[in-house]
């Protein structure tokens, strides 16, 4: 589903990510862990297409990110799903104008557009905050509406970037059961979090990432 | 249909969280349209009026004094029988007189103290419309002067040559201040729509991120480019109505342009359409322009 081939990224002189191989296959739930600026942010992006390798080839479902030209990219986006660090909602559109945008890019009807975004709000715990503007939100509950937005369109593949960065220990593990339960349909999940009650819960992969370079990766346990 | 109502929403939310800029960029496209409005209702008036006079061509024949009457019919025979000849309307001298005197009844006196009517006699030829072209009214002016019997000829064509000439001119005229006024025009709005799409540049990005295709992000933009013009352009039409009318009134009757104000004539209705299409197909063009130029650059 996803290969990384000795993939290089640097900002400038630092290298965020240095020589990564990986191979991620469908149905897989990775846990990528790491310190802080260990370039998991990087890594996730560089499968989004969002950066582009310094060195190194991206496949993700057979097609090459870093050769994909600029006006393919929003095809390969609709079939991922992206929980970013920094939530990038539209603080001036309601919980259900944000959610709902990818199907309105993709030109879903009306009737599903609907149903898929109150089935998603109910999902993360927002079905009473329909209508709210996305700006006076809490920062947990902005991080369930971009978790809601990356869900909404049924996505193969599922990126999150500290999805539970924000929340408590309670909604931690609700969110952190939605995302298994979305495993357990067949997506595919790769999950960047510092979060070990995330990590012990969750019971995948795990890759530990540390200054660019895959530190280890096992199955299972910590 | 909820993507449609999206990108009109859009549309319209970027016009009013934009609304300074949005309406410089009104008032100045209605402003130049404008111009280039008064340019064209100019050009729309003087070909009116060249059509108008070409359309009935005419020419004086005034024969010679004390011409023999079968002469006189000769002419006016072989005249008829020309092709180039659509009507032919024959005066005496004593008509020519009585005309005269209903004409210019002050002047009567001057010519009752002569013994003799010092007025020719005249046949006034219109030519049929296949033969109205310069040259060839003036080849069979020509001929027709050649005729024994015949003393001169008035035929206004220089005057209607130089109108026409004129109105040639113009058109290249208004052609060159259209584009101009156009290209200020596209200037303008593009740089309206450069602000539009700046103020919300976080926004594209993060619809970027979930998958829009950059035609998708470029609609609203071209959306609000193509509003803002025709709205420029309704307002020139507007304001051109507006001024054709009070330039109609005030100048009705002041002698200077009397005879001319009754043959004024407005855009018709498909040019006034045009017009405002033409707005249209500028701010549309011109966010264009600027929304494809911004997303090269990223
Ligand atoms: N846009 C950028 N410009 C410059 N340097 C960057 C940029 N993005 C990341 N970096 C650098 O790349 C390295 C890896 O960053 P990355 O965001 O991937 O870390 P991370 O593992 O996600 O950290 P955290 O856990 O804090 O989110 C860091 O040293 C960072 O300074
Ligand atoms: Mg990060």
């Amino acid at each position: 589903m996803i290969q990384l081939f000795h993939v290089s990224k640097c900002y400038g002189r630092c290298a965020a990510l240095n020589d990564v191989t990986l191979r991620i296959d469908k149905g897989d739930c990775v846990l990528l862990t790491g310190p802080s600026g260990a370039g998991k942010t990087t890594l996730l992006k560089l499968i989004f297409g969002a950066e582009f390798p310094d060195e190194g080839q991206i496949l993700v479902q057979n097609r090459n990110v870093a050769r994909l030209r600029a006006s393919d990219i929003p095809y390969l986006r609709r079939t991922m799903g992206f929980v970013l660090q920094d939530f990038k909602l539209l603080p001036h559109k309601t919980v259900f104008n944000n959610v709902a945008l990818p199907l309105i890019i993709q030109g879903a009807s009306t009737f599903d557009t609907n149903r898929k975004v109150k089935e998603v709000l109910a999902a993360v715990g927002l079905g009473h905050k329909y209508s709210a503007l996305t700006g006076g939100l809490s920062a947990g509950e902005q991080q369930r509406v971009c978790i809601a937005r990356a869900l909404v369109n049924t996505p193969m593949i599922l990126l999150a970037d500290e999805p539970t960065g924000n929340l408590d220990a309670h909604l931690t593990e609700e969110i952190t059961e939605l995302f298994q339960s979305i495993h357990a349909r067949g997506t595919t999940v790769m999950l960047a979090t510092h979060n070990n009650q995330v990590v012990e819960q969750m019971k995948g992969r795990i890759v530990q990432l540390h200054s660019g370079r895959v530190l280890s990766d096992q199955e299972g346990q910590v | 249909m909820k993507r449609i109502m999206y990108l009109l929403g859009e549309a319209l939310s970027g016009m009013r969280a934009n609304r300074t800029s949005m309406m410089i960029g009104v008032v100045t496209t209605a402003f130049t349209i404008t111009s280039f409005g008064v340019f064209a209702l100019l050009y729309v008036n003087l070909k009116n009026m060249v059509g108008e006079v070409q359309d009935d061509v005419q020419f004086i024949v005034y024969l010679d004094e004390d011409l023999a009457h079968d002469r006189s019919q000769a002419i006016k025979k072989q005249l008829q029988s020309e092709s180039a000849v659509a009507s032919l309307f024959g005066t005496t001298q004593k008509a020519a007189l009585e005309d005269f005197y209903q004409q210019f009844p002050s002047e009567s006196l001057l010519l009752e103290t002569l013994d003799e009517n010092p007025l020719p006699a005249s046949l006034t030829v219109t030519v049929r419309p296949g033969f109205q072209a310069p040259d060839t009214i003036s080849a069979f002016v020509a001929n027709v002067k050649a005729l024994e019997g015949v003393q001169y000829i008035r035929y206004s064509q220089e005057w209607i040559d130089t109108l026409s000439l004129f109105v040639r001119y113009f058109e290249l005229v208004a052609l060159v201040i259209g584009c101009i006024l156009a290209l200020a025009t596209v200037t303008i709005i593009a740089n309206v729509i450069r602000l539009s799409f700046h103020a919300r540049r976080e926004e594209i990005e993060i619809l970027r991120l979930i998958g829009a295709p950059s035609h998708f992000i470029a609609i609203p933009y071209l959306v609000e480019g193509s509003l803002l013009g025709m709205l420029g352009g309704g307002i020139s039409l507007v304001l051109l109505k507006g001024g054709f009318e009070f330039f109609r009134l005030e100048f009705n009757g002041s002698g200077w342009f009397h005879g001319i104000d009754s043959t004024l004539i407005f855009f018709s209705i498909q040019e006034a359409v045009l017009l405002v299409i033409g707005g249209l197909v500028l701010g549309c063009g011109s966010s264009l322009f600027s929304v494809y130029g911004v997303m090269k650059s990223r």
